[in-house]
């Protein structure tokens, strides 16, 4: 059975490329369009990884690794954010919030697809 | 128009009034022109993302497709080695431009947070030269305290508008090429 990815971005173009590109890799994947949207399909549905960004309308990447690292089934799944940002500032927050790994935009999907391969299988 | 035979500091208030009305109207109109052209352009940006994007997943349908068509030729026809190989090798070259052009097409979410920021900036300066506007203030013949009063007015309302500013609007986007970024696993 394929693994299952919840992809959250605001940006529709960004969520068609990651989605095409990790289907492409063998792996189930999930949209949502912002935090909020994310945290509510991670509650309807278990999933394997998630990734997710920074900047979005309303709940943030942040927001939503806290929330979902809050939840009981939620606390070992990696999370990955990918995000324009690159401070190191930022990156502190991130792994403070429980982040798994960060990752900078744009991404490559053969770099992607060989992390995730790493972390989920 | 200026009387020729006004009083110097009714002159002076008349033109200080004018200036910074001037500033402030003009000011405004260009920073609305700039706007606005943002905004036009974030439009072409966005439809123009969504007709590369879907016509990429086609050819990318359509080369698979071939692939598959190609294959099982191939299997039919027991092919020599080398043709198999052959079509192995431009299946990686494929594969490489695809992730390439995956990696460009992600360009929209840069550009629009850019523009974004771009946007929230003007709507800033717009409220700064808003507050140079004198309001149609008429000053008294002569005597500089209500010019000054009203200076210093306008000083406080400009300084207020020029912190919100400068503490609005975080800069999220430091990328400066379409190569992808950095990854760090904690």
């Amino acid at each position: 059975m394929s693994k299952t990815i919840l992809a959250v971005d605001d940006s529709g173009s960004l969520r068609q490329m990651l989605s095409f590109s990790l289907k492409a890799a063998g792996y189930g994947v999930i949209e949502a369009v912002d935090g909020e949207d994310g945290l509510n399909k991670a509650k309807q549905q278990k999933v394997d990884l998630v990734l997710t960004d920074q900047n979005m309308p309303g709940m943030d990447g942040l927001s939503l690794i806290k929330a979902l690292r809050a939840m009981k089934n939620y606390q070992n799944v990696p999370i990955l954010m990918l995000t324009t940002e690159s401070g190191d500032d930022m990156k502190a927050l991130g792994k403070a919030a429980g982040a798994s790994g960060w990752l900078v935009k744009p991404f490559d999907p053969a770099r992607l697809t060989e992390v995730i391969k790493k972390l989920i299988g | 128009m200026i009387p020729h035979e006004a009083p110097p500091g009714e002159l002076m208030n008349v033109q200080v009034v004018r200036l910074l009305s001037g500033v402030s109207v003009h000011g405004d109109q260009h920073l609305a022109e700039v706007e606005r052209d943002l905004v036009q352009m974030d439009v072409l940006l966005n439809e123009a993302i969504k007709k590369l994007c879907t016509s990429f997943m086609a050819i990318h349908h359509a080369v698979d497709r071939q692939q598959e068509a190609l294959n099982n030729l191939l299997a039919d026809s027991m092919p020599a080695t080398e043709y198999a190989a052959r079509f192995e090798t431009l299946r990686g070259e494929i594969n490489l431009h695809v992730d390439a052009a995956v990696t460009g097409l992600q360009f929209q979410d840069m550009t629009s947070q850019l523009i974004g920021r771009m946007i929230q900036h003007l709507a800033g300066l717009r409220n700064v030269f808003g507050a140079l506007d004198t309001n149609g203030t008429v000053l008294p013949e002569s005597g500089n305290e209500a010019l000054l009063a009203m200076l210093n007015h306008i000083s406080d309302r400009v300084g207020a508008h020029c912190t919100e500013l400068a503490g609005g609007v975080r800069s999220t986007v430091n990328q400066r090429h379409m190569n992808s970024g950095d990854i760090e696993l904690f």
